[in-house]
């Protein structure tokens, strides 16, 4: 026998930058779809902001670096094929690509050939400029290639710790774009907002669309849509594969197929129950922020004690000299 | 319309399967007439078969186009006609491959400690001083067994008169054993018939052999070993993949590995250090260490002599050893095997001139349209002047090159490398068969045993009248059986 085969954790690292920007092309798409399918629905008279697109991605000054406005057709080449936003759907594809190269012989081969196709797709159909049209149904090609990729990966590939860092990838970004996305519903959607009240509705509505949570919420919550029924939906429900409670259980379940977890599944514990305790049906909405706020920093220190933990650890002694 | 073996040309070279007078060598009667009884349909049938079995097995190997990503994957060229080695001859073969590689690392041994070689004169000392692949670093240092070179893959050639010579010794970091194992993958598939009619001797207990030598090289009983490999823009990156996975070893890269201060080689897991006790090393002597050798190798894993030198790590192959693969002490192999060995060699060194000796030198120059000439420390079929087929200016440039650097250059006479029947496209008539000429490269594992593949890889030139074998240069392969009459 030639001792036990471990997991390296440059594949390691690999595998989960993968789950990470797989998981980013799809919810940049998502969020450019849902915007764009905003518009049919709302008055001529009432400006959308797209740049609130922009800040849910956390990317605001770079944007402003290079574009004098957050108009609709800067925005969304911005988010989809702008190879100088690292966040872009293409550079997110592209560093799927790369990520799939170095993962030969881990990762089933068929899958690698969609990802491949999906980045291949994208930078040929979703160059500005685009109709809405095209944009749309190029968006939601880009979303069938991923579904496709999962389905692909999750069917075919062993699942052992390659799969686990994969799946942390996944549902760390989940975890952190739906509480983006729930920190834009908070926000006014639109450039004036004044005489508005009929249409507020429709900002929580196209956070459950940009989730594809809306035939589950009329399931589940049977009532009109409100925000603070949105808002306990999205955050807490177990079942409902985006939600905040689903991603974290989902978190904990990968991690706990790894070795060395204790302090991650600590600190995963400790925010599952922290997201628990939250009355979001008796906070304001600026208290609802900083929750979220607060819930993206931490994500942010489970992200890093991963890396500290599994890729990036020092020799124990360094050598003098 | 079928195969015609008495219409086949052999043009006057030694064909591996038919006679000059079209009949079937000893031993190749069953293929031969299995193959004629086939129709044009059904041979391309096999032909398609076998081109299904590559894709879908996805053996590849990487060429370099130098531009954009750098290199794309291309399917492995393979025709389905195998060449036959009647297991006598390979026997007589395979001693001598064992005798020869035993005296190399005798040799390399010998110049890294006592130099006694060099003492009694065999060889001039300033040809280890200027060779290229002299490793000073490596002075002094023993690894397990004495072996230098684990793994050997020696390029044999069958001139005209049927005699198989070696054409040159690859003691650094052969590749092509992957595509041994897969031919012989892809031929069950395609003639499983004829694997009934012959007894072939299996080539697939390699990588089990290189495992068990491997592991031969560590006190421990269950030592942790790694593929070190450059990475997935290497040519050979397939094989070091596939001999990973085959001996259930793990692929590692540089960056995968650290020395601690304890001088012993860890790499990184998920779990934390784990401790590596042999590499089979695929990267270059000179970009293994940047704190001894190249200083700008991202490749490589800092502290890694260091590691080797306090004998926590065994390295396969050894640094240092491509001293004894420079074409100028090729030359000398003859003798090199007569002084440790004090035997015969079994398997003769294609006739070669030194240009460094003046008499040598003069008829070189003399006969460039005639001889073949090659740079010490070239591979590939790169740097070489293949006089027949060069210009005047190439022979009179390469003139100028011996003149100013003799030592860096020898010569052979242009052998008449033997062909085997191979299916070719010819305009307008796709999958008629024409000899093309081959080599066979065997691999020689060396540790506490010795051991010699069963047969090896028949490379062949798919361009009509080429020698050329290498993938990078339009050669194809085929597979190669070694097989008992009964």
């Amino acid at each position: 026998m030639t001792g036990q085969n471990r997991i390296l954790s440059s594949t390691a690292e690999r595998a989960y930058w993968l789950g990470r920007y797989l998981e980013r092309a799809d919810s940049t798409a998502r969020l450019v779809r849902v915007n764009s399918r905003l518009l049919y629905d709302l008055p001529r008279r009432l400006p959308l902001a797209w740049q609130g697109l922009v800040n849910i991605t956390g990317s605001r000054t770079l944007f402003d670096e290079h574009f004098d406005e957050p108009s609709e057709k800067n925005v969304s080449r911005y988010l989809i094929n702008d190879v100088r936003n690292p966040g872009s759907l293409i550079n997110s594809l592209n560093s799927a690509r790369e990520n799939v190269r170095t993962l030969r012989g881990i990762i089933p081969r068929g899958s690698v050939e969609y990802i491949n196709e999906a980045h291949i797709y994208a930078k040929e159909h979703l160059s500005e400029p685009l109709s809405r049209s095209r944009r749309a149904e190029g968006l939601d090609e880009v979303q069938a290639f991923i579904q496709r990729i999962d389905g692909y990966l999750s069917a075919n590939m062993l699942h052992d710790a390659h799969w686990a860092f994969l799946r942390l990838g996944n549902f760390i970004e989940r975890a952190d774009m739906t509480s983006r996305i729930l920190e834009a519903g908070c926000k006014d959607i639109f450039d004036d907002a004044s005489d508005l009240e009929p249409f507020t509705d429709i900002q929580w509505r196209s956070v459950l669309l940009s989730l594809d949570a809306t035939q589950s919420y009329n399931q589940v919550v049977q009532g009109p849509v409100s925000q603070e029924a949105v808002l306990e939906f999205i955050v807490f429900n177990p079942q409902l594969p985006r939600s905040i409670t689903y991603s974290l259980d989902s978190l904990r379940k990968s991690i706990r197929a790894l070795p060395r977890h204790d302090r991650i599944i600590q600190a995963v514990n400790r925010l599952r129950r922290e997201v628990a305790a939250q009355e979001l049906n008796r906070m304001k909405i600026a208290a609802v922020e900083t929750f979220l706020d607060d819930f993206q920093s931490e994500l942010a220190d489970i992200d890093s004690s991963i890396r500290r933990t599994y890729f990036q650890y020092k020799p124990r002694r360094r050598r003098k000299g | 319309m079928t195969i015609d073996w008495r219409a086949y040309e052999t043009h006057g070279f030694w064909d591996e399967l038919i006679t000059a007078n079209g009949r079937a060598r000893r031993g190749a009667g069953n293929l031969t007439r299995m193959l004629a009884e086939l129709t044009d349909e059904e041979l391309a049938a096999r032909r398609t078969a076998a081109e299904l079995a590559i894709r879908s097995m996805g053996i590849t190997f990487t060429v370099y186009t130098g531009e954009g990503s750098g290199s794309i994957d291309r399917e492995w060229p393979f025709d389905i006609i195998p060449r036959l080695i009647m297991k006598k001859e390979w026997d007589n073969v395979s001693a001598g491959l064992a005798q020869r590689v035993k005296a190399l690392n005798r040799f390399i041994d010998d110049i890294y400690h006592d130099q006694k070689i060099l003492d009694d004169g065999v060889l001039p000392r300033e040809f280890i001083e200027k060779s290229k692949e002299f490793r000073i670093e490596c002075r002094g240092i023993s690894p397990p067994e004495s072996v230098w070179s684990h793994v050997c893959g020696s390029d044999l050639v069958r001139d005209a008169d049927g005699q198989m010579y070696v054409l040159e010794d690859n003691l650094r970091v052969p590749s092509g054993v992957s595509y041994m194992l897969e031919n012989r993958e892809v031929m069950k598939r395609v003639f499983p018939e004829l694997f009934g009619d012959y007894v072939i001797h299996p080539v697939d207990d390699y990588p089990r052999e290189l495992a068990a030598c491997l592991r031969s090289l560590s006190p421990k009983r269950s030592p942790q070993i790694a593929v070190l490999t450059p990475g997935i823009y290497n040519s050979a990156y397939y094989e070091h993949a596939y001999l990973a996975n085959a001996m259930a070893a793990q692929l590692v890269e540089g960056s995968d590995l650290v020395v601690d201060s304890d001088d012993k080689v860890y790499m990184r897991t998920i779990e934390g250090f784990v401790q590596v006790d042999v590499i089979y090393r695929r990267i270059d002597d000179l970009f293994m260490d940047p704190e001894v050798f190249n200083p700008e190798s991202a490749l490589g894993v800092p502290g890694l002599m260091r590691a080797w030198r306090a004998g926590n790590v065994a390295l396969a192959n050894a640094p240092g050893c491509g001293v004894a693969d420079d074409k100028v002490i090729y030359t000398y192999v003859p003798d090199i095997i007569r002084y440790y060995l004090g035997e015969e060699p079994l398997l003769p060194n294609v006739p070669s001139y030194r240009c460094v000796d003046k008499e040598q030198r003069d008829y070189v120059l003399d006969n460039l349209e005639k001889l073949v000439v090659k740079p010490a420390n070239e591979s590939g079929g790169y740097g070489m002047l293949i006089g027949p087929k060069a210009s005047k200016a190439e022979r009179d440039k390469f003139a100028r090159q011996i003149l100013a650097n003799p030592r860096n250059y020898m010569a052979q006479p242009m052998l008449l490398l033997s062909t085997a029947p191979t299916i070719v496209d010819n305009p307008g008539k796709p999958g008629a068969v024409e000899g093309r000429h081959l080599d066979l490269r065997p691999f020689i594992l060396s540790g506490k045993k010795t051991y010699v593949t069963t047969g090896g890889l028949t490379r062949v030139a798919l361009r009509k009248g080429s020698t050329v074998v290498n993938s990078s240069q339009g050669g194809g392969s085929k597979d190669t059986w070694v097989v008992d009459l009964e």
